[in-house]
């Protein structure tokens, strides 16, 4: 096992991760987990930390899909 | 130089096992070593005398045959370069887009590596070495000719009804769960240009589907590519082609003195089952040997039957009434190799294949020397 890297050179040709860059930041909702009831929540920038089916408000921050490369090792 | 007897010849070549000693176990037939013999090395007397032998074969990735006639060094060498010199496919890039089960990133990429891979054998053999490196500012890039890809997409989820059963007590996850356990078996080939033609209907899989590489619960989920490429033992454990390649000395038993009666039956459990054969006591062993068998005619008699199953425990030699009637040792150039293949060729392929390294790697240093002289 070693290091990773995140390098945007390494990207294969199929699956890539969509492009955050391009995305308005203002506009873009983050999905976070609920705490209780473990449905999705979607946020935007602003909004109060709060699930919307139950009204708990610990949320948990998923794992984004960005690629990141391991050596077999 | 004077023919030895082969009575003579076999001494020399036979270690003497003791109780707690191993002796002449240095080879002598080099230059020098015997006055008046010269042990140069000669093709036609190696032809002569060296040979294989096949035992027997227990499956294809899992065969024992016999090297005989050889110098240890010779038979190390192909023991050395089936571990390490024979090149095979392994996944050597991983792509993690998304991995929420327990295992981290580097542990799941570590594991992915060790799993044998398996898929048409020509089109392995066809496949050319992948030149890794990232220094170098426009190395070789990857084609099909050097990358084989492979994804894992897997998301385990709730089964039809399974949270009511878990409410209910139920514990396993068989009853509860979609996709808990993921297998070797759950990837999947994604062959690219040439490679569909050439796999054909024997695609890249793992030679043992049943590997558990991760466990998960509901809503966690693995998801990735993987590059496998050439390369061998030397670099990394997962490109040896063998899960072992070994070899042992042929064991000898030499009963001196007959082993007749209960004696015999007891000496028999010495050994490994199919070493040791009970026959009978004929008349010309009352006649030749009349101290132990004398009005034996008929009783049980220990015989040698297959030496090469003899795990050489010296059990025998602890017992003082066999102590003085049986003789053990090894032959130092009969070999009986042991290979086992990790399933992405068979084993024989894989013997062949060290032959033909071991002579490239002989012609790479006759055209270094041949440079030296010039
Ligand atoms: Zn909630």
């Amino acid at each position: 096992m070693s290091g990773y890297t995140t390098s945007g050179a390494q990207q294969p040709s199929t699956g890539a991760a969509a492009d955050a860059s391009t995305i308005d930041i203002h506009s873009r909702a983050v999905s976070y987990t609920c705490g209780d009831c473990d449905g999705d929540v979607q946020l935007k920038r602003g909004e109060p930390i709060r699930c919307r089916n139950c009204g708990h408000r610990v949320l948990y921050k998923k794992r984004t899909n960005r690629m990141v490369q391991f050596e077999a090792r | 130089m004077t023919a030895l007897s082969a009575e003579e010849l076999l001494k020399r070549k036979t270690l003497k096992v003791g109780v707690e000693t191993v002796s002449n176990q240095q080879s002598t037939d080099f230059p020098g070593h015997w006055p008046g013999e010269s042990h140069e090395w000669d093709l036609e007397h190696f032809k002569q005398n060296a040979r294989v032998e096949f035992v027997k074969e227990v499956s294809p990735l899992d065969i024992t045959f016999s090297l005989v006639g050889v110098d240890t060094s010779f038979a190390n060498a192909l023991r050395r370069i089936l571990i390490a010199e024979v090149p095979t496919l392994a996944i050597e890039d991983v792509f993690i887009y998304q991995n929420t089960s327990i295992i981290q990133d580097e542990v799941l990429a570590h594991r992915l590596g060790l799993i044998p891979l398996r898929g048409n054998r020509d089109a392995i053999r066809w496949m050319k070495w992948y030149q890794k490196d990232e220094d170098v500012p426009d190395h070789e890039p990857k084609n099909d000719e050097n990358c084989v890809r492979l994804s894992l997409n897997i998301e385990c989820k709730w089964k039809e009804g399974g949270l009511e059963r878990a409410k209910q007590g139920v514990t396993d996850p068989n009853e509860l769960y979609e996709n808990h356990s993921v297998y070797a078996r759950d990837m999947s080939f994604e062959p690219w240009e040439r490679q569909t033609e050439k796999f054909g209907e024997d695609p890249v899989r793992s030679s043992h589907p049943d590997i558990l590489i991760a466990k998960m619960r509901p809503g966690q989920q693995i998801e990735l590519l993987m590059h496998a490429y050439k390369g061998i033992g030397q670099d990394h454990a997962k490109f040896s082609p063998v899960a072992t390649a070994t070899y042992r000395l042929m064991p000898t038993i030499d009963i001196l003195r007959p082993i007749v009666g209960a004696d015999a039956k007891k000496f028999a459990r010495c050994f490994p089952k199919g070493v040791i054969r009970l026959d009978k006591v004929s008349a010309e062993d009352e006649q030749s040997h009349p101290e132990e068998c004398a009005g034996k005619e008929g009783e049980l008699k220990a015989v040698v039957d297959d030496p090469s199953g003899d795990s050489v425990s010296r059990e025998c030699l602890r017992h003082p009434e066999f102590a003085k009637k049986v003789k053990l040792g090894r032959l130092r150039d009969h070999f009986i190799f042991k290979v086992e293949s990790t399933g992405q060729f068979d084993s024989d392929e894989l013997f062949l294949e060290s032959v033909r390294l071991l002579k490239v790697k002989a012609a790479r240093i006759k055209r270094g020397l041949e440079a030296v002289d010039r």
